[in-house]
């Protein structure tokens, strides 16, 4: 069948009006008595036949082409005439989404060609082809594109089948200015693209954070975690089966860049230690924030330490043994108590985590007491993920001209605390449910609690001069350490 | 290596192991290598004498000290065998023995530790655990039916 077929024509006008839900000349029907579809002009009436509507026309595959990287493209275009580009496909075809746009692209790709109308450029074996035509006038179809030149041109594309084409709707995605305009009221967007985070633990509930501040638009992310991801963990994880065995900083990264393309994310798949201090340090040195997701109280302390002799604020969240709750510390250094502050004060309460991998249980049990995997569910350790998101949001517009400045007075406490379910065993098995209580601490709400700061604290306080006055010693007058033993064992290690 | 924090710290922590009567222990700091260590005999309710050693890790008091037997060695169960071999056992309160098989007393883990803990405290458990292990050989029973789960609190 002939593409200049007359019969022809008018289906793919009557598509492509279909497909951008605009009146057209002519209109799709379905013949029931021929049972085919055919196009007539509009107006006329055909006995025993089904209009076809907008909606039955979203079975027509879409193809998404990225404006920001077409400008890049275009002096190459005007050389050449046209470029080649590779497409994901999705859903048997329905979708096909230029592969630059985002950085998880389909399993199945495939090559296409955009070409100036009028122009020859080679593409034999292509797939199908997205024709610019030029247009006096840009409106506001999202098949127009605008050149860097000004010049603005209608995309039209084609599959290409044997010797028909079949026609598919476009859409230019402006990916940046189109995000930033569905934050615009709520949210400044380019006070939050200079902020840099750096997370530390990307489980669930590290990762979740990550996401929540990338839809925000924070602008700049660094990813430590030494974990990759595996099976077990997908329930949970954002991290899907397909990115098993992956770093989960790399896992996290690439997330992050499909919900914020511009994001800048450094990966550091480290141990979190003190033989990474230095490295540590530095990154903590470059970061407007620290949040901090990991699950054990000797790395909690080490990021806490850091974060206060570098000046950064930092939110810590975690959940209990099997997430029947949990709670989340914002620091701000000198200021409001830190971490060492709370363990010191309810040392009880945050020895409490959830022990959701092996890793976490071998890093408590002994090799004749294992410590037993219970991992809580995501629905339970989400609320968490968005609490911490909540502050470190909070915390990142501090100073900044934001309608959100009412975050201050609602989230001013350092310490929140939450249960979903009165867990047997625990200080909350007796709390009341929601619905019966007003006045007392109940399950399923959050509670800012509040803490004075540790004067004596070791890592934020005066806790050196606080101890040599309870002894009445002298800072200033201590006796010399004595010089180490001829005997002393050197097997010992310096370090366990 | 050191920052003066750390070095004043550790210097204060030999003041108050003496006030508080652990004069049988020692900080000690070894120049050459400008490392720190604390050591010093303990002698049990029965009158047997072990060497008690505390490496400082770069990272005190943030990081935790660990503490090792390093007299006897080795250190016998009950039963003969070597209780360094057990490695890390709840049952026994040990951690990762050092290589050449001192063994190292579980005073707090990692996920216990903090920087408010002083080292007198550290020599307390070290203490604390040599009379349960003398109970052990006595009975035979497991150390940890003589210590508890260590305090929390420092």
């Amino acid at each position: 069948m002939s593409t200049n077929d007359p019969q022809q024509q008018m289906i793919r006008d009557a598509m492509q009006a279909i497909a951008q839900r605009k009146p057209g000349k002519t209109k799709l029907v379905y013949n029931k008595t021929k049972r085919t579809i055919e196009a007539v002009a509009e107006g006329t009436q055909i006995p025993r036949a089904l209009n076809i509507t907008a909606d039955d026309a979203d079975m027509f595959a879409v193809v998404t082409l990225a404006s920001a990287w077409l400008r890049e493209q275009w002096p190459h275009v005007l050389r050449e005439g046209g470029v080649l580009c590779a497409f994901s496909t999705w859903d048997d075809g329905d979708a096909l989404t230029q592969r630059e746009l985002g950085s998880l692209p389909s399993t199945t790709i495939v090559q296409g060609s955009i070409l100036l109308a009028g122009r020859d450029f080679a593409s034999e074996g292509i797939g199908f082809r997205v024709l610019l035509n030029p247009i006096a006038k840009v409106g506001t179809d999202p098949a127009e594109f605008v050149a860097p030149d000004g010049s603005a041109y209608r995309a039209t594309a084609f599959r290409i089948l044997d010797e028909s084409e079949m026609p598919i709707s476009t859409v230019f995605a402006d990916v940046q200015p189109e995000l930033a305009t569905r934050r615009s009221g709520i949210l400044e967007t380019t006070i939050l693209a200079d902020k840099s985070v750096l997370f530390i633990g990307l489980g669930t509930g590290g990762a979740h954070a990550a996401l929540e501040l990338a839809k925000c638009g924070v602008g700049r992310f660094a990813l430590v975690d030494r974990d990759r991801l595996s099976v077990g963990n997908v329930v949970r994880h954002p991290g899907g089966i397909s990115q098993v065995g992956r770093y989960k900083v790399n896992v996290v990264r690439d997330l992050i860049h499909e919900k914020n393309p511009d994001a800048k994310v450094s990966t550091h798949p480290f141990d979190l230690s003190y033989a990474n201090k230095e490295e540590l340090k530095h990154l903590v040195t470059e970061a407007d924030l620290v949040i901090c997701g990991t699950d054990n109280r000797a790395s909690k302390l080490l990021v806490n330490q850091l974060c206060i002799e570098a000046n950064v604020p930092a939110v810590y969240g975690g959940a209990f043994r099997r997430a029947y709750g949990g709670r989340v510390l914002r620091v701000r250094p000198k200021t409001s108590p830190c971490y060492q502050c709370i363990v010191s004060a309810m040392p009880e309460e945050e020895s409490n985590v959830e022990v959701s991998s092996a890793s976490d249980a071998a890093d408590i049990a002994y090799s004749d007491q294992p410590v037993a995997v219970e991992p809580g569910l995501s629905l339970d350790v989400l609320p968490i993920a968005n609490m911490v998101a909540k502050l470190a949001l909070s915390e990142l517009l501090i100073g900044k001209p934001t309608t959100l400045r009412v975050l201050d007075r609602d989230y001013d406490a350092p310490w929140y605390l939450w249960l979903n379910r009165p867990e047997t065993g625990t200080p909350y098995a007796d709390w009341p449910p929601l619905s019966e209580s007003t006045d007392e601490m109940t399950i399923n709400r959050w509670y800012g609690i509040y803490f004075d700061r540790d004067s004596d604290c070791p890592t934020c306080g005066d806790f050196i001069s606080s101890l040599a006055a309870n002894y009445g010693l002298d800072l200033n007058d201590l006796d010399a350490l004595p010089a180490a033993l001829p005997s002393a064992p050197e097997a010992v290690p310096t370090k366990d | 290596m050191w920052t003066d924090e750390q070095r004043q710290r550790i210097v204060l922590e030999h003041q108050v192991l003496q006030q508080e009567g652990f004069t049988q222990f020692t900080v000690y700091h070894d120049k050459a290598s400008d490392t720190y260590y604390a050591s010093g005999w303990a002698v049990s309710a029965a009158g047997y004498r072990y060497a008690l050693h505390i490496s400082i890790p770069s990272g005190f008091p943030y990081e935790r000290p660990p503490m090792y037997i390093t007299d006897p060695l080795p250190l016998l169960m009950r039963d003969g065998n070597k209780l360094s071999a057990l490695g890390v056992s709840h049952y026994m309160h040990t951690l990762a023995p050092s290589p050449n098989g001192m063994v190292q007393i579980c005073h707090w883990r990692d996920n216990r530790w903090h920087s408010g803990i002083l080292l007198y405290k550290v020599f307390l458990k070290g203490l604390l655990w040599i009379e349960a292990y003398e109970q052990h050989v006595a009975t035979g029973r497991n150390l940890s039916e003589f210590v508890g789960t260590m305090a929390e609190t420092a």
